[in-house]
Formats: C-alpha cells, sequence, structure tokens
C-alpha cells in the first residue's frame, strides 16, 4: 500500500516537474526572438562599431523597418486565423502605382493630392475585402485567391502608368520622407501609428479577441454565435488597408510609383511573422511579436550590407540566419503539428 | 527576285576577286537594304504574322521601350497591309516562363511567327531559340547568350543576335563618373543580377575603367538585382558609414533612382555624382536638373522595332538569313552617352518626342 502511494506521488511529481519545465521553456520561447534581435545587434556592433550605432544608420533603420512592418502587421492578423496572404507583392504594388497618377507627377495632370492617396490605398482596401469575400463565400483557399491577386494587382499597376512610372511631382509629398519628428522619420511614425491601432484591436476589441477564438478553432466561435465568416473577412480587409498604406510609403521612399515597390516583400514578411512567434496554424502569437520579428529581418539585412558581405555569398547567409532564428523561436513539440 | 539578284553579285565577286572582298562587297549593298513591300507575295500579306517581344519585366521603363519599338513596327506593318498579331511575353524575370511562353507562343503560330526575345539568362537563350525553331518562326535575340552560341546552330530560324556593348557602356559611364568627381574619392557601386551577362559585362567595363583612376577608391559594393527599392536600401545604409562619397556608379537607371533617392534623403542630391544606363526619363531628366552625371541610352525602341523587321524580312522571304554574313547576324546595336553636355539634345529628340524610325532600311540598327 505504501509502496503504491509513493508511486502515485512520483507520477503526480513527475507530471507537476513536465508542467513547470514546460512553462521554463514557453518563458524562454518567448524571449528567443528578443535574444536573437539583441545578438545581431551585439554581432553587427562588435564588427562595424560606431557605424552601425551611427544616428544615421538607425534613421536608415527605421526607414527600413517602416514598410516592412506595415506589410506584417496586417500579414499577422490573417496568419492568427490560420491563413496565409500572399496578395502582398500585388497589392502594395497597385497601391503605390495608383497613388503616383493621381497625385502631381509627371505622367498626366493630376493633383489630388491627399484623395488620391486615400483612393489608392482605398483600392488595396477593396482587393482585401475581395480575397476575404471569395475565400469565405466560395470556400477557396486563401493562398490561391490572394496568389491570383497578386498577379491582378501587379497588372492594374503595370496599367496605371502604362510603362513609364510617373515622378511625384507634389511638393508636400515630396518633403515628407525627409521630414522627421523627435528624430523618427516621417514613414516611421506612420508604421507606428498603425503599430499601436493594431495593438488597440488586438487587445481591447471584441474583434481582436474572435480572431484568436477562429484562429485556435473556428468551431468554438461559431458555436457561440459570432459570425466567422464576417471576422475572416474583416481581417483580409484590414490587411488590404496596411497593404495599402504600405504601398504608398514605399512610393514616397522611391518618388516613383512603379509595380516594383511591393517587389519580394511577401515572404520575408511571412518569415519575420514566424520568427517573431505568431504560429503558421493560427491562434497563437500577435502583433507584438511582429515587431520584433520585423525588427530581426530588417536589422539582419542592413547589417549584412553593412559589412560589406560578399554579395554571392550574402543572400545564402542571410538564409541561413533565417533558419537559426526560426529554429531558435518556433515552438516545438510532440503537441504541435507541423504541416 | 532581289535576293536572286544579290546572289548572282555574290556569286560573281566569289568567283572574281575571291571570298573575302564579296563579303564586303556584300556587306555594302546589305547595309542599305531596304524592304519593298511589292516583292511580299500577297499570300504572304494575307496570312496572320504573330508577332512578339519576349522581356522580363514591363515595370522596367528601359524594358517597356522594347514593347514601344514593337508596337512602332506593327504601324509600319499596318501601313504594308501585313496581316498581324502582337504581344508581350512578359516572364516576371523567371527563366522558366520565358521559355514556356515562348514554346506557346511559336507552337500556336505555326511558323508564323517573329519575335524579338531577350533571355532573363545566357543559359536559357538557346532554349528560347529552339523552341522557334521547332515551329519553323524566326527569332532575334538580344543581350544575353553563351560565349560558344552562335546564331548559325539554328539556321535560319535564328536571325540575329544583338548587343548594345555592355563593357564598353559601363566603361563610359564609370568614366564620366570618375571624371565629374576629379578623378580621385570613394565610390559605391550598384551591380545588376548576378551572374547576368550583361551586369557581369557593365561591371568589368566599369573595373576597366576604375584601373585606369588609382586615386578612385571602391568603398561599398553589393547587387541590387536592377530594383529600385533594393538599390535605395543599399545606398542609404552605406551612406551612414561613407559619408564622404563622391559618386555611386549604378549597373541601370532603375537602381539610380533609387540611389538618387537615397542621396535625397541624406540631403546630398546633386552633391554626389550617380550614373546608370537605359537613360529612363527620370535619369535623363536627373542630368538635365544636375543631379546625375551620366546614362547611357542603348535605345529599346530600336532594338525591339528592328530585329522584329529583319525577323520579317527573314519571314516573307526577302532576305536568306543562312546566306547572310555573320557580321549582319552577330552585331553590335548603337548606344549614347548621355551627359550634361548633350542632355537637351537627347530629350529634344527622344524624351519630349517619340522616336521616329524606317523599318523599311533593316539594317540602319547595325552600329558601325
Amino acid at each position: 500500500m505504501a509502496k503504491e502511494n509513493q508511486a502515485a506521488l512520483t507520477i503526480q511529481e513527475e507530471f507537476a516537474n513536465k508542467i513547470k519545465a514546460e512553462n521554463r521553456r514557453e518563458k524562454l520561447i518567448k524571449w528567443a526572438p528578443v535574444l536573437v534581435l539583441a545578438a545581431l545587434i551585439i554581432v553587427f556592433t562588435a564588427a562595424r562599431g560606431t557605424a552601425f550605432f551611427s544616428a544615421s544608420n538607425l534613421v536608415a533603420i527605421l526607414n527600413q523597418w517602416a514598410i516592412p512592418l506595415l506589410v506584417a502587421l496586417g500579414l499577422t492578423f490573417v496568419i492568427m486565423l490560420g491563413s496565409i496572404d500572399l496578395s502582398i507583392d500585388g497589392t502594395v504594388g497597385m497601391a503605390g502605382s495608383i497613388a503616383s497618377v493621381l497625385v502631381a507627377n509627371t505622367l498626366n495632370s493630376n493633383n489630388l493630392g491627399i484623395f488620391g492617396i486615400i483612393i489608392a490605398i482605398l483600392c488595396s482596401v477593396f482587393v482585401g475585402f475581395l480575397i476575404g469575400l471569395i475565400h469565405v463565400k466560395l470556400k477557396i483557399p486563401s493562398f490561391m485567391v490572394s496568389f491570383a491577386f497578386q498577379n491582378i494587382c501587379i497588372g492594374i499597376a503595370y496599367i496605371s502608368y502604362s510603362g513609364t512610372p510617373a515622378t511625384i511631382t507634389d511638393p508636400l509629398l515630396k518633403a515628407l520622407p525627409k521630414t522627421s519628428f523627435l528624430g523618427i522619420p516621417f514613414i516611421t511614425w506612420v508604421a507606428l501609428i498603425m503599430l499601436v491601432v493594431c495593438i488597440y484591436i488586438q487587445e481591447f476589441t471584441p474583434f481582436g479577441r474572435h480572431i484568436y477564438a477562429v484562429g485556435t478553432d473556428e468551431t468554438i466561435p461559431r458555436s457561440v454565435g459570432i459570425n466567422v465568416d464576417v471576422v475572416k473577412i474583416k481581417v483580409f480587409t484590414l490587411a488590404g488597408l496596411l497593404f495599402g498604406i504600405a504601398g504608398v510609403i514605399g512610393l514616397l521612399r522611391l518618388g516613383q510609383g512603379q509595380a516594383g515597390i511591393g517587389k519580394d516583400l511577401m515572404f520575408p514578411a511571412q518569415a519575420a511573422v514566424v520568427i517573431g512567434g505568431t504560429s503558421l496554424a493560427g491562434g497563437k502569437g500577435g502583433v507584438i511579436n511582429t515587431i520584433v520579428g520585423t525588427l530581426i529581418m530588417t536589422v539582419l539585412i542592413n547589417g549584412l550590407t553593412m559589412m560589406g558581405v560578399n554579395p554571392n555569398i550574402k543572400t545564402g547567409i542571410q538564409g541561413v540566419i533565417i533558419l537559426v532564428a526560426v529554429i531558435l523561436t518556433v515552438k516545438r513539440g510532440a503537441t504541435v503539428i507541423s504541416k | 527576285m532581289k535576293m536572286k539578284k544579290f546572289t548572282a553579285m555574290l556569286m560573281t565577286a566569289a568567283m572574281a576577286v575571291g571570298t573575302f572582298s564579296a563579303t564586303a562587297m556584300a556587306s555594302e549593298d546589305l547595309s542599305s537594304f531596304t524592304i519593298d513591300p511589292a516583292q511580299i507575295p500577297q499570300e504572304k500579306l494575307d496570312t496572320t504574322l504573330s508577332v512578339a517581344v519576349s522581356v522580363r519585366g514591363l515595370e522596367n521603363p528601359y524594358i517597356n521601350t522594347i514593347k514601344l519599338g514593337m508596337d512602332m513596327f506593327c504601324e509600319y506593318l499596318d501601313s504594308i497591309g501585313q496581316k498581324y498579331e502582337a504581344q508581350v511575353l512578359d516572364s516576371g524575370g523567371s527563366n522558366d516562363e520565358e521559355i514556356n511562353n515562348m514554346k506557346q507562343f511559336s507552337a500556336k503560330a505555326n511558323g508564323n511567327a517573329i519575335a524579338y526575345a531577350d533571355p532573363n539568362e545566357s543559359a536559357i537563350c538557346t532554349a528560347l531559340v529552339e523552341a522557334m525553331a521547332e515551329s519553323g518562326g524566326y527569332i532575334g535575340t538580344a543581350w544575353n547568350r553563351e560565349d560558344e552560341d552562335t546564331v548559325e546552330d539554328y539556321n535560319p530560324n535564328w536571325v540575329i543576335h544583338t548587343s548594345p556593348d555592355d563593357f564598353v557602356n559601363g566603361k563610359a559611364t564609370a568614366t564620366a563618373l570618375f571624371e565629374s568627381m576629379g578623378g580621385s574619392g570613394q565610390v559605391f557601386v550598384v551591380e545588376g543580377l548576378l551572374g547576368n551577362t550583361c551586369a557581369n559585362n557593365r561591371r568589368a567595363g566599369f573595373d576597366a575603367a576604375l584601373e585606369e583612376y588609382p586615386d578612385i577608391e571602391v568603398v561599398a559594393e553589393d547587387t541590387g538585382n536592377w530594383n529600385t527599392t533594393e538599390a535605395l536600401t543599399l545606398v542609404e545604409t552605406w551612406l551612414s558609414q561613407y559619408p564622404e562619397v563622391g559618386g555611386i556608379w549604378c549597373a541601370n537607371d532603375n537602381m539610380a533612382t533609387g540611389a538618387m533617392q537615397a542621396l535625397d534623403g541624406a540631403g546630398l542630391l546633386g552633391k554626389v555624382g550617380v550614373t546608370g544606363i537605359d537613360a529612363n526619363t527620370d535619369i535623363v531628366e536627373a542630368i538635365a536638373a544636375g543631379n546625375a552625371t551620366a546614362t547611357v541610352s542603348s535605345n529599346g525602341y530600336l532594338q525591339g522595332g528592328y530585329t522584329l523587321a529583319i525577323c520579317y524580312a527573314a519571314w516573307a522571304g526577302l532576305i536568306d538569313p543562312e546566306e547572310l554574313p555573320l557580321e549582319y547576324r552577330e552585331f553590335a546595336t548603337p548606344a549614347t552617352l548621355v551627359t550634361a553636355e548633350n542632355v537637351e539634345e537627347y530629350k529634344a529628340e527622344f524624351v519630349d518626342a517619340s522616336p521616329e524610325f524606317d523599318f523599311s532600311q533593316i539594317f540602319w540598327c547595325k552600329a558601325d
């Protein structure tokens, strides 16, 4: 009898220990992205010293961070649903191109100023809405719908300027990327404001909680009367808004509207969201994680450029570091299904 | 008819003074060769000819001028009463897509096809040519091909291969940049797509110029993948490390646009020299405004339009590619260095107005 008790205790203890260990691991994994970021900063500072930490490079990093952050914010909500949005390269390029031909520019006599910007962003919002609607109502996987829209939007971008990219001439818009407040560039402020909006949506609105619920197991919110379809459509529309703003920021940065503004943004954004700790399976992670994820990607590219790594091997090194970051940060275990 | 006369002349001359002078004489004749619509059989004119340019990414303004060259050539086809269908085969920078596009295009045309192709990479040049040759259509390639490839491997379907001389252009813009810096100082190098033939040749041209200017120091170099945003990011990062830079050499104008934007952000626009290649409108304007140093016009209109014109002459039976001397099948197309000195003239001809070409003089596009 005594022996049996002892065995039972051991099992209980073992279980408690296992839970504790799991919690510790979880905490560590939560902080792993920050540690990866810190490690990158330490390595680059050691290699390039004051140049990496100079005021002008910090401003460069903030400038380079704005677009990936905006794009990844939109993607974060989509990934939290357990869906994916591949339209990024297209919607960003489209919004930037459309805005460029609506404001004062070298290609035509339009001069809609801020309204041109708003129209361009609304186009991207509408595309996001359509992706959500088609995905939900026609029950087509989100990656297929959004991939199709990537191409559609690139096509619209080409048509908008018919081959000769428009350079913006509006003096206010030209001045904006060079403007800064409290040492932070204007375009980064826009991204930071959207970041605050996204944090608010995620933490303080029923919509934010619904996103987690749908991502975890959509039968549960459905059973308590939440319209899951509407939640999904709203998420894709919100992503469209953020991609549209990213497109306009890209236009301001380049001073020229072209489909290329969105080129190759998508996969780094996916990587940033995942490295930040948001699960591709949905229901876990969030906006805060994405801040760190995008900073890791931005600092990585900036640092490698600054170190003057041979271009022939730079992309490869970038890939290895991303892989290491994913290995260190993504939650794994018997209970996590990889697909 | 004209071809027969030409062949007869060639043979007579060959018998009389030997092959060398015969080729010279033939070349002289060829340089002024003109399409005579009256010699094109009505049957050909009534056949719907498929016309295409195979390119990577219309987002690049230079690439777009190739498409515009095709449009101009199509206007010429209209003027002589040739039925046709024109299309752009855009690979978006993918080798596979470019090959597939060409296969589909040539297969459906059943031999009644002509195309201008700018192979995405040298390695796929012959795959594109093969696709066209199998269907019996005619193709002219530009820029990229492997060194050992020759148009004679695919007679008569691979009509021509042309290219502006990238080495010369890279060297010319580098020299203009170094001169503007007084022959000394730090420079950034923004290269094109790694492994791409023209990117390599332009870079080799830059290196050759660098050897002649020992006081010029390359402090940072990387690839911008022909992309404006990537070039902007590179230069922005480098500027915080090397604020004293005197010049930025870019392998194309798209990237020069990004470099200038980075300079603008740092308050250095107009103080640091920038060069590109392609003569995009915004760079030409920047040269006029004193914000850029030089660019080279490869004249995409001419490349697209005349390549199709020569292929058309082959398809219509007016020339036989197999009988053309090699120098009329593999040649350099003209390029113009645009600097502050000639920018106003260049703008008047190419920016403020559309250039005009007489596509009946098919070999007018030959540089020498």
